[in-house]
């Protein structure tokens, strides 16, 4: 055993006399523990949950995406031909081969 | 915990989510609890929230004990304890410097005894000791402090250690010897601080 070795545990043992703190518990502890402790009120989200909540945001982008084509079409509306020939007939082609 | 606890019907109750049972349980458990916390008390931490803490983790994993005869409830809490407590210490992220200067003059009448310097201990309160003990054992690494306050302080056994921390039996002595060896060191060093300033 070194010096030091020596000196520290005479430290040591004069530290370990000191007396022990109070170990009384404080008011509310406990309760603030279990609170704590307790498992969050919500239930588990299901993946039944999860695909409807997708479903719904879907369906959701697909009104927005048709209310956006329907703006577009307003000032056309009254037109007669709204679409160019060209096009007309490429989409008319494209609907009878499918 | 007190003679007349039944543990084992607590401990029944409580995983039955009783409340009255877990308020029961914090309540003879938190001597032991806070015992450990104070030992293994990073700085800038409160007592109070690492104890908590603790709770909290024993709730959650109390499913996972086991009641077997070589393992008590009180030592697979303080298990738990002990664990958490120097997960506390590691996310520390760097441990305060300690310079002669921020010694009182009891602290530095210690110091002057550890390093040679004085010839017989002074003769100041028990929790002057402890003031310096604790000063110089935060200086040093989270295992090395641990190993340390458990094997000096607490005067607890290499085996009772190991089990605490889950390292070998050598592993704990091989800890304490360079634990040992660094808070020499660390002594010597303030104490030449104590030239320059």
């Amino acid at each position: 055993m070194s010096e030091f070795d020596i000196r520290w545990q005479a430290g040591i043992t004069r530290a370990r006399e000191a007396g022990r703190r109070d170990e009384t518990m404080p008011h509310g502890f406990a309760t603030s523990v279990l609170a704590l402790a307790q498992p969050s009120a919500s239930p588990p989200i299901s993946l039944e949950l999860v695909w409807q909540r997708l479903t719904f945001g879907v369906l959701g982008v697909i009104a927005a995406a048709l209310v956006v084509c329907a703006a577009l079409e307003l000032p056309y509306f009254r037109d007669r031909q709204p679409l160019e020939p060209g096009i007309e007939n490429t989409v008319a082609q494209l609907v009878w081969s499918i | 915990m007190t003679d007349e606890f039944d543990l084992e019907s607590c401990l029944k109750r409580v995983l039955d989510k009783d409340q009255t049972a877990a308020r029961t349980l914090v309540e003879q458990l938190y001597p032991l609890v806070i015992r450990i916390v104070r030992s293994h008390l990073p700085r800038r931490a409160a007592e109070e929230d690492l104890a908590q803490e603790v709770f909290v983790k024993l709730f959650s994993r109390l499913d996972r004990y086991e009641a077997r005869p070589d393992v008590p409830f009180a030592h697979w809490v303080s298990r738990l304890a002990v664990r958490t407590c120097l997960d506390a210490l590691r996310a520390e992220r760097r441990r305060p410097e300690l310079r002669w200067s921020d010694l009182t003059e009891d602290d530095a009448a210690w110091l002057n005894f550890l390093v040679a310097e004085a010839p017989a201990d002074p003769d100041l309160p028990a929790s002057d000791a402890r003031a310096i003990v604790e000063k110089l054992l935060a200086q040093l690494a989270p295992p090395d402090r641990l190993v340390i306050t458990l094997l000096d302080l607490e005067e607890k056994p290499v085996k009772e250690i190991a089990q605490l921390t889950g390292w070998s039996s050598t592993l704990v002595k091989v800890r304490a010897f360079r634990a040992r060896r660094k808070l020499r060191a660390l002594a010597q060093a303030l104490k030449e601080t104590d030239q320059y300033e």
